[in-house]
């Protein structure tokens, strides 16, 4: 990999971190393991841009950093999962879904993240009790996966300058 | 816009359609005023709600950490805990009987049960 590319991942690592942990001080929704899930306009931004090998380094580096950051390691089961599902997804659904339809990946993405995380809940506390909340996190996903794939694709369609191109 | 869109948004559609429908059942405040306390998929409690006296207890977890329930005027809450996230504590009061107060990291689940003797 070039010192290039692998500086641009970097960044945007960092990038999605820097708005992680930003995250966890503001989440304001009363409704258990409900998130806005900002980081993950950089993580669709990536699934459109680069390839899946460099999209799933710049997921999991994220993931494993923003738990110890966040000083939440337990959670790195359930944030792992759904990280998993949501990447599996967005990268099966972008053959189909063109540049215009970002938001709906996103919000398939988000679905599939929410559907993870109950499933690991599910099997860690070994009882049904948590999905009853699922409902709830079908919603809150779907309104902010909504969001963060539109701030994805605004990011996109800026074309910000692709320096490696030229060499 | 592709087939494969089109049928994306209406199973996305779809689904958000059955959350909302669920989510609104879910909401439907419990009959019963007995709620129980489990942890690790074990009842350790299980109260009356409409006898309990206004109180305040802690719950540990084995492995480290703890929960500090709260009943006032025959409501249940999670008042305090040490867990990271603090979930349990924003529920706020247990009202629905489809939406249990749940800690993950102490896999503590307080909610409505059926009417039962004893604790």
């Amino acid at each position: 990999m070039k010192a290039h590319k692998l500086a641009r991942l970097a960044l945007l690592t960092a990038l999605a971190l820097i708005i992680f942990i930003i995250e966890l001080r503001i989440d304001i929704i009363p409704i258990p393991g409900a998130k806005l899930g900002l980081a993950n306009i950089i993580t669709v931004y990536a699934v459109y841009k680069y390839s899946t090998k460099e999209t799933a380094m710049i997921v999991f580096a994220r993931v494993i950093l923003g738990a110890v950051f966040g000083g939440n390691i337990s959670a790195i089961m359930y944030s792992m999962t759904g990280a998993v599902f949501c990447l599996t997804g967005m990268l099966l659904v972008k053959r189909i879904v063109p540049l215009k339809f970002i938001w709906l990946s996103s919000i398939i993405g988000a679905i599939l993240h929410n559907t993870g995380q109950i499933i690991v809940a599910i099997i860690v506390m070994r009882s049904l009790a948590v999905i009853s909340v699922y409902p709830f996190l079908i919603i809150t996903g779907c309104i902010a996966g909504a969001f963060t794939g539109l701030c994805a694709q605004f990011l996109i369609s800026r074309k910000l300058p692709e320096k490696e191109n030229k060499t | 816009m592709t087939k494969g869109v089109k049928l994306l948004i209406g199973a996305v559609l779809l689904i958000f359609a059955a959350a909302v429908v669920l989510a609104v059942i879910g909401l439907k405040p419990s009959e019963s005023t007995w709620v129980e306390i489990v942890q690790n998929n074990k009842v350790i409690y299980k109260l009356d709600l409409s006898e309990e006296k206004d109180r305040t207890f802690r719950i540990d977890y084995p492995e480290g950490g703890w929960n500090e329930v709260q009943i006032k005027d025959g409501h249940i809450c999670i008042a305090d805990a040490d867990c990271p996230d603090h979930t349990c504590i924003k529920t706020g009061e247990l009202r629905s009987e489809n939406i249990p107060i749940v800690c993950l990291p102490h896999k503590l689940v307080i909610r409505f049960s059926e009417e039962g003797a004893g604790k």
